[in-house]
Parts: structure tokens; C-alpha cells; sequence
């Protein structure tokens, strides 16, 4: 039984009228990069949230590193860092300045020599003593990260981290997640509207809908169920011909035109090159073959149902 | 020691924030024009005062000195310190919702209510500041540019004349007094800001909730006669007691349990409010 750093039973959360999270249980267990997906609204922030004691729950128990939150508040934080949506800091005041602010009520604090170091390991290095009001977004995400790591958690927590990035920012952060996991073995709990992400990061994964989780488990395991779906564009003149030859694969369905060239086809991964192989033989040009990320798929259709 | 650090914390973030110098720098201002306008024509300000009593009394020495100039800085002032106070204070809450980092405070292992009493211990350590240095430049730079000498004071009861080497005890006490207030006005504007998420609503509630009480003190009309004197606006003069001879201990003693009252009482909602606080923004 592998050891459970999160443990969330039947938790709830209500504004007002609205139910954000409706008696959602969850694991996740040592050295997981676990992923939170769910459309907007759908209570990931929120039961992030309450997994940080920023919202108190009405309903529900979480058990963090084998202790209850309530009880164990301060031990337990001391364990985590996060990132809570937008990296927020006080502006006024240098990078420095705010993470050592930050480290004083972390729990361990930490040294100018530790601080320096980490701003230099989150790729700020020279800009220790600028003010943070002067830094882009990106590099606010850097030093949100650099805050989250300084006090060395064992659990990081991170609400869309890769949101308002740009396409580096957003490779460096999966990077970062992808060495902190192989490396030093943390356990990462992330959300992230971007499904290929955490379908690249994640071992385990939530599915949360309308504050219910739909779907929980290993990526893995829950996408191998799934067939392939791809996307191969020809021309017009030949889509009959390739319906009609994909009908001889006997676990190709849903074939469905994409404007006037394409088409998309939900068929085993095993047939996807004898597919391909057989347009080519019979004369129907193959200009692009994609394969639809399965997760996408297998996201809507969730939804859907 | 968590709670001394986070204590720190809070004093090095008014201490770089630009607005807590605003405070200073118009106490400065004000406190300057007061003392320019007395020392061009302060002698004829006081002729206006002391003639009504001429045929009687007769009136010799310094009497535009320094510490009647203090206690007119004083006077004038200290209606006005309540808003720079509260512009510091209201936005040690609402302030920190409504930048974002409430969220990442709430989320470190400190409890809420070690956050929000070194909060509450920052925000008192700035008013002291900001009583500390009213008093500096009234009676220490007043002395200094306009000398020692007897100190007239004229109250509801009359005219009250104090010897010179018996104002500066005074002095030292009504600036307690005038800390206990100002302190209720710091305590009052970081409990509005528990309830905030923009740093507007807590000065403006807290000055207005200031004038209200005020308006309730003045009228004279009954129906107020059993709240008007639990409203802590009601002892924010109390500093003047010090000033009257004899001393009218009780009620001072009665403005000072009356204005920790209300501190003791608002630090109690603010701990209830911020724990209950779901921290959204």
C-alpha cells in the first residue's frame, strides 16, 4: 500500500447557494505528480484551498502526511509549499525582500545564502534586489516557484502554474515539475486546464465536475482503456474512399469529416499503421497523420456523459 | 518566536511601504504651518483670549511660549491624526487581500491569530510612532522655537494657569491617553479591514464611523444620552483631563477602561471574523 501524503474523504464546500465541492474523496500518495483537471468552476482552486486551510470546509476530513488538518495545521504547512494561481507579491519590496519575508513565517527559515541561491536556481539571478513591481509575469511565476521551494516541502501545491506564460516559461515550469519529481522525489499536486500537461506530468489524476470527482486514478491505466483517435488530412476528392477502406478495420468507428479534407477516425492503436499503410496502397494521398491526445478525448467524453 | 517574526515582518513592510511616510510627512507639514503662523502672529491670537479676563487678572512673562503652543498644536491636531493613522492600519488586512498575498500568508504554518496579533502589534507600534513624533515636534521643537514658560489653559471651568515645571508630566500623560485613542481608531480600522478585500473601504469606513460617533457626541439630544459615554469618540479628548487642576482621576481612569474596552472588544471580532475567513480573492 503505497504511503498517502493527501487523503480527502468526503469533502464539501458551499457559498452561499452554491456547492463548489459536493463530498469529494481523493488520494495521493508519496512521490505523486498528481493532476487536478475540471473546467472552470468545476472546485479544483477550491479543494486546493481547503487543502491549505485557506477555505474551511463545511463538510469532510483532510488528512495531510497522515494527520488531520485541523488538528495539525502548523506541522503540516511547514511540509507544503504552494502556488496559488497568480504569484502574487508585495511590489514594493525587492525579490529579496519578499522571500525573506515569506521564509520568516515558513517554518524553516531560511538564510541570505539560501535565498540567493534559490532566486538562482529559479533563473533570477542579478535581479535579487529589484523591485518585484518591475518584474514580468513570468518572472513573478519564477519567483512564486523559488517561494515555494525555499523552505524544502515535501508536498508542493500548485493552482494552474503554467497559466499567463509564455511557450518558454511554460516549458521550463513542466521541466521544473518533471526534475523536481525525478530528482528530488516530491510529491506535486498541480491543476492545469492544459490536458497534453498533465497527461506529460501526471501519474495520477482527478477528474472534478461540477465539485464531484468523476474520475480518479493512475493516467496511465484510465487512458489505456481508451482507443486512439487520429486525424489525417487527405483531399476532397478521396474522403469517400478512405471511409470506405476504413470500414474494412473491423475496431475503427466515429469516422467524421474535418471541413473539406480531413477527417477524423477513432481506431485501435495497432491498426493505425497497416491504416495508413492501405490509404497509400490504394492511391489516397496522406498529407498529415495526427494523433488526438487521447486525454482530450477522454476528458469530453466524461463531461459529456 | 513565530509570532515575533511575523511581528517583524509587519513593521519592515510599513516601514518600505511609501504611504506610511505620508502620516509623518503631514504631521510635519501641518505642525510646521501651526508653529509659522504662531510665531508670525501668535501674540495676537492670545491678546484676543486673554482680554476678556484683563479687567481682572493681569497677565505677565512668555505667555506664547512652548507649551502653550503644544498644547494648541494639539488641539488642532489630533482630530486629524485618526485618518493618517487609519490609512496605515486599514490596510494591514484588506490590503495584503486585495494584492494576493493574504492567500500565501494564510497558507505558511503561522496561525491566524498570531497573523492578525502581530498585525494588530505592528499597527500599534506605528501609531506610537506617529504619537511620538506629533509630540516631538509640538512640545520639543515648540520649547525649543518658542521657549518655557507658564501654561494657560482655558476650559469649560475657566481659566487654569499651570506652573511651568509642572506641564511636562502632563504632557507625558495626555500623550498616553491620546495613544490609547488613536490606538482604538488603529484597532478599529484593522477590524473593518478583516472584512475587506480593498484597502479603500476599511479608511473610509473607519473615518466614517469616526464622524458618526462625533455627530453623536455633540447633539445634545437625549436619546443618545445612555450610549455617549461607551462611544470611545466620546474619550478621544480625554488627553485634555491632564491639563485641568485638580486632576479629575476617575474620569480618566473611566476614558482608559473605556478605550481598552473597545480594543480588547474589537481584537476579539477581528479573531472571530479572520478565522472564519474563506480567503477567495
Amino acid at each position: 500500500m503505497p504511503n498517502s501524503i493527501i487523503s480527502i474523504r468526503h469533502l464539501a464546500k458551499r457559498f452561499g447557494q452554491f456547492e463548489a465541492v459536493k463530498d469529494l474523496s481523493l488520494d495521493v500518495h508519496q512521490g505523486d505528480v498528481y493532476g487536478f483537471l475540471g473546467p472552470n468552476g468545476a472546485g479544483k482552486s477550491t479543494t486546493m484551498r481547503c487543502m491549505l486551510s485557506l477555505i474551511r470546509p463545511n463538510h469532510g476530513d483532510i488528512h495531510l502526511f497522515g494527520k488531520d488538518l485541523r488538528s495539525n495545521r502548523a506541522s503540516i504547512l511547514a511540509r507544503v509549499g504552494c502556488l496559488i494561481e497568480k504569484p502574487d507579491f508585495y511590489k514594493f519590496l525587492s525579490a529579496y525582500r519578499n522571500l525573506d519575508l515569506f521564509s520568516n513565517i515558513s517554518g524553516k527559515p531560511s538564510s541570505k545564502k539560501e535565498i540567493y541561491e534559490m532566486l538562482e536556481f529559479v533563473g533570477l539571478q542579478g535581479r535579487e534586489k529589484d523591485h518585484v513591481g518591475g518584474f514580468s509575469h513570468g518572472m513573478r511565476q519564477r519567483l512564486g516557484i523559488a517561494q515555494t521551494l525555499l523552505h524544502n516541502p515535501d508536498l508542493i501545491v500548485l493552482d494552474e502554474p503554467t497559466t499567463g506564460l509564455d511557450p518558454q516559461g511554460i516549458i521550463d515550469m513542466r521541466n521544473l515539475i518533471l526534475r523536481l519529481k525525478t530528482e528530488q522525489h516530491k510529491t506535486i499536486v498541480f491543476s492545469s486546464h492544459n490536458l497534453a500537461e498533465v497527461e506529460i506530468l501526471c501519474n495520477r489524476m482527478v477528474i472534478i465536475h461540477q465539485g464531484k470527482s468523476i474520475v480518479e486514478g493512475s493516467v496511465q491505466e484510465l487512458l489505456h482503456e481508451q482507443d486512439q483517435v487520429i486525424r489525417i488530412q487527405s483531399d476532397a476528392v478521396h474522403l469517400d474512399a478512405a471511409y470506405s477502406l476504413s470500414q474494412s478495420f473491423p475496431k475503427a468507428i466515429q469516422f467524421k469529416k474535418l471541413g473539406l479534407d480531413g477527417f477524423e477516425l477513432t481506431m485501435a492503436k495497432s491498426d493505425i499503421p497497416a491504416f495508413n499503410q492501405a490509404m497509400v496502397a490504394a492511391g489516397i494521398p496522406v498529407y498529415s497523420l495526427e494523433t488526438k491526445r487521447k486525454l482530450e478525448d477522454y476528458f469530453i467524453n466524461l463531461l459529456q456523459a | 518566536m513565530i509570532f515575533l517574526r511575523s511581528t517583524r515582518n509587519e513593521l519592515i513592510k510599513i516601514a518600505l511601504k511609501p504611504r506610511s511616510y505620508l502620516g509623518l510627512a503631514a504631521i510635519t507639514g501641518l505642525v510646521g504651518i501651526i508653529l509659522f503662523a504662531l510665531k508670525a502672529d501668535g501674540l495676537s491670537m492670545i491678546s484676543f483670549v486673554t482680554a476678556s479676563f484683563e479687567q481682572t487678572l493681569r497677565f505677565e512673562g512668555n505667555l506664547l511660549n512652548g507649551n502653550l503652543v503644544a498644547f494648541i498644536v494639539l488641539q488642532m491636531l489630533i482630530i486629524h491624526i485618526p485618518l493618517l493613522v487609519a490609512l496605515v492600519t486599514g490596510d494591514l488586512i484588506s490590503g495584503e487581500a486585495a494584492m494576493g498575498t493574504l492567500r500565501l500568508l494564510v497558507s505558511k504554518p503561522i496561525s491566524r491569530t498570531q497573523l492578525l496579533l502581530s498585525k494588530f502589534l505592528a499597527g500599534g507600534i506605528y501609531t506610537l510612532l506617529v504619537v511620538l513624533w506629533l509630540g516631538f515636534l509640538a512640545v520639543i521643537v515648540g520649547q525649543w522655537l518658542f521657549g518655557v514658560g507658564d501654561l494657560m489653559v482655558l476650559n469649560s471651568d475657566g481659566l487654569v494657569i499651570l506652573q511651568a515645571d509642572d506641564v511636562n508630566w502632563r504632557y507625558a500623560g495626555g500623550f498616553c491617553v491620546a495613544f490609547l485613542a488613536l490606538l482604538t481608531v488603529s484597532s478599529l480600522s484593522i477590524t473593518l479591514s478583516c472584512f475587506s478585500d480593498n484597502s479603500i473601504g476599511p479608511i473610509v469606513s473607519t473615518m466614517a464611523i469616526i464622524l458618526l460617533f462625533t455627530i453623536i457626541v455633540t447633539l445634545d439630544v437625549p436619546i443618545f444620552d445612555p450610549i455617549r459615554p461607551y462611544l470611545f469618540t466620546t474619550h478621544m479628548a480625554a488627553w485634555r483631563s491632564f491639563f485641568e487642576d485638580p486632576l479629575p482621576w476617575e474620569s480618566i481612569k473611566k476614558s482608559i477602561y473605556i478605550l481598552l474596552g473597545h480594543n480588547l472588544l474589537l481584537i476579539g471580532i477581528s479573531l472571530f471574523a479572520f478565522h472564519r475567513k474563506d480567503i477567495t480573492v
